[in-house]
């Protein structure tokens, strides 16, 4: 099964001296990781993303589209970044999931993908 | 229940479990199940089988099998396409192999800490002891469309989520096992929470005792497995004895030793002595232990409350909760007096509208001597409407306070 594996941190979680220096730690253990998956097989996907202030969203209301400055939601937590996995079942998935370097405060939301078949 | 209901009811969790280990489906399995066990009802008392279990497994996997049949020649995209070929499952039923066992991997899945605690613990009640959703309603007192969605949803999260139909490895079991021994607990606390339900509770914990004696049995090297079938065993035991003529809940102390069933405390005692050899200790070995201890007065005449008071020292480090604090007070309120108790029940924060905090406040001010006090906290519990059979309890010693 493909599950996404989807990162939510505190914007401000690398800010100041500190954060950068924790960042440096916390890049190196992605790389890690995703190095191991790769050499497990599982390893579909999966990319940082840039900060949530680059985000623009795209409201579909009434007919009417209309573009919105930020991502969608307004919550502490944002989207840093993700994985795309196949593992055989939810087990594994977690596994992968806890192993995912964040923050204090930091959530990892695993998702299956929906199967069409 | 007639003998066959009773043999249906014994087969039920090996043959769900063996079905959903390989239609890895648990509504699959459970219809498979309900209708076999229709069928044999119909059969059985013309020809009782020799070995009831293994007759309903192989009706079951056939009745799965014939639908699965059905629903992949409804579902052949060209009409001439060949017939579906036998399936792994067909294998099985012409092999004529006797029933695996596959009732740990189940419970495993039911109680998966994906899921919600109180989902668990009413997914694990209704596939593995097949309990009704209405009976399940009833019993977590909730409507019966809310208890049947919440099942719906824990079954469909195990689907589609990709729960794994196996047992963790060791390296998990801490994590998952205290996962279903939390279900156990939430189930069990479910059946003991209200004494004057008597009848249905009864049926309720009668569920447990078989659930908390299998995990026990599938997992004999467990001492926590072993500590929380010793726990049920030493709180049913009371059951008898926990109502007065009058309808009104007596708390252990105050029941009647010889109407507790000796039976279930020999097993308790026997389940938590295994546990004991095999020296890992635990909160649920603990708190068994202060049941037995209190069971113990059906020998001794007497409750050892110091013994008490310290069972609950050991269990505040293990298991941080102010169920736990309460419970301690009262304990040492017995053993050190009452005004020792009222000290250690001051410690306790945040639960004023708790009512057993304020029942121990009240019986412990009662005893100490502050009559303004108690009739305070036991109209504080009044306050809080409890449940039938204890305020018939709280309200004799209010009066008795004038």
């Amino acid at each position: 099964m493909q599950y996404m594996i989807l990162i939510y941190e505190p914007e401000d979680a690398y800010a100041g001296e500190a954060g950068q220096a924790a960042l440096g730690e916390i890049v190196a253990r992605h790389m890690a990781l995703a190095e191991d998956l790769r050499a497990k097989g599982w390893m579909k996907d999966g990319s940082g993303l840039q900060e949530s202030s680059t985000a623009t969203t795209v409201v579909t209301r009434g007919g009417q589209q209309t573009l919105h400055d930020g991502p969608f939601a307004e919550t502490r937590e944002h989207l840093g970044g993700y994985y795309l996995i196949e593992v055989d079942n939810l087990d594994d998935a977690l596994s992968v999931a806890r192993r995912v370097p964040v923050m204090d405060g930091g959530k990892v939301e695993v998702r299956p993908l929906a199967v069409y078949d | 229940m007639d003998r066959f209901g009773a043999a249906i009811a014994d087969a039920r969790p090996r043959v769900v479990a063996a079905l959903a280990a390989r239609l890895r489906d648990l509504d699959t399995a459970e219809d498979a199940f309900a209708d076999a066990s229709a069928a044999a009802l119909v059969a059985w008392p013309n020809q009782p089988p020799r070995d009831p279990a293994a007759w309903l497994w192989r009706a079951a996997l056939r009745r799965a099998i014939d639908a699965r049949r059905r629903a992949a020649v409804r579902d052949r995209a060209v009409l001439d396409a060949p017939e579906p070929g036998p399936t792994p499952e067909e294998a099985l039923l012409a092999a004529e192999i006797p029933i695996p066992d596959d009732r740990l991997r189940l419970i495993f899945v039911c109680c998966h800490p994906a899921l919600a605690p109180d989902s668990r613990a009413a997914l694990t009640l209704k596939v593995v002891c097949g309990l009704s959703t209405e009976r399940l309603a009833r019993a977590f007192f909730t409507a019966e469309p809310a208890m049947l969605q919440r099942i719906t949803r824990a079954k469909r999260k195990i689907a589609a989520a990709g729960v794994p139909f196996e047992v963790p490895g060791r390296e998990a079991w801490p994590e998952r096992l205290d996962a279903v021994l939390t279900t156990l607990e939430i189930a069990y606390a479910q059946a003991y929470e209200d004494a004057a339900l008597a009848a249905e509770g009864a049926i309720f914990a009668t569920e447990v005792l078989r659930l908390s004696g299998l995990l026990a049995e599938l997992m004999p090297e467990e001492p926590e497995v072993l500590g929380l079938a010793a726990l049920v065993r030493f709180a049913e035991a009371r059951r008898p004895a926990r109502l007065d003529d009058g309808g009104a809940m007596l708390p252990p102390p105050e029941q009647d030793a010889g109407q507790w069933n000796r039976r279930l405390i020999a097993e308790g005692a026997a389940l938590l002595g295994r546990a004991a050899r095999l020296a890992a200790s635990g909160p649920r070995q603990i708190l068994a232990t202060i049941h037995a201890t209190h069971c113990a007065r059906a020998e001794t005449g007497a409750t050892d409350w110091a013994t008490i008071a310290a069972l609950y020292d050991i269990l505040r480090e293990l298991r941080p909760h102010a169920a736990t604090e309460v419970n301690r007070a009262v304990a040492i309120g017995e053993a050190a007096g009452a005004e020792a108790g009222l000290a250690a029940l001051d410690a306790v924060r945040g639960v004023e509208g708790w009512l057993p905090y304020q029942a121990a406040r009240a019986a412990l001010s009662a005893r100490a001597g502050r009559r303004a006090e108690a009739r305070a906290a036991y109209d504080a519990a009044l306050a809080l409407g409890p449940a039938l059979a204890e305020r018939l309890y709280l309200e004799a010693r209010r009066r008795e306070l004038g």
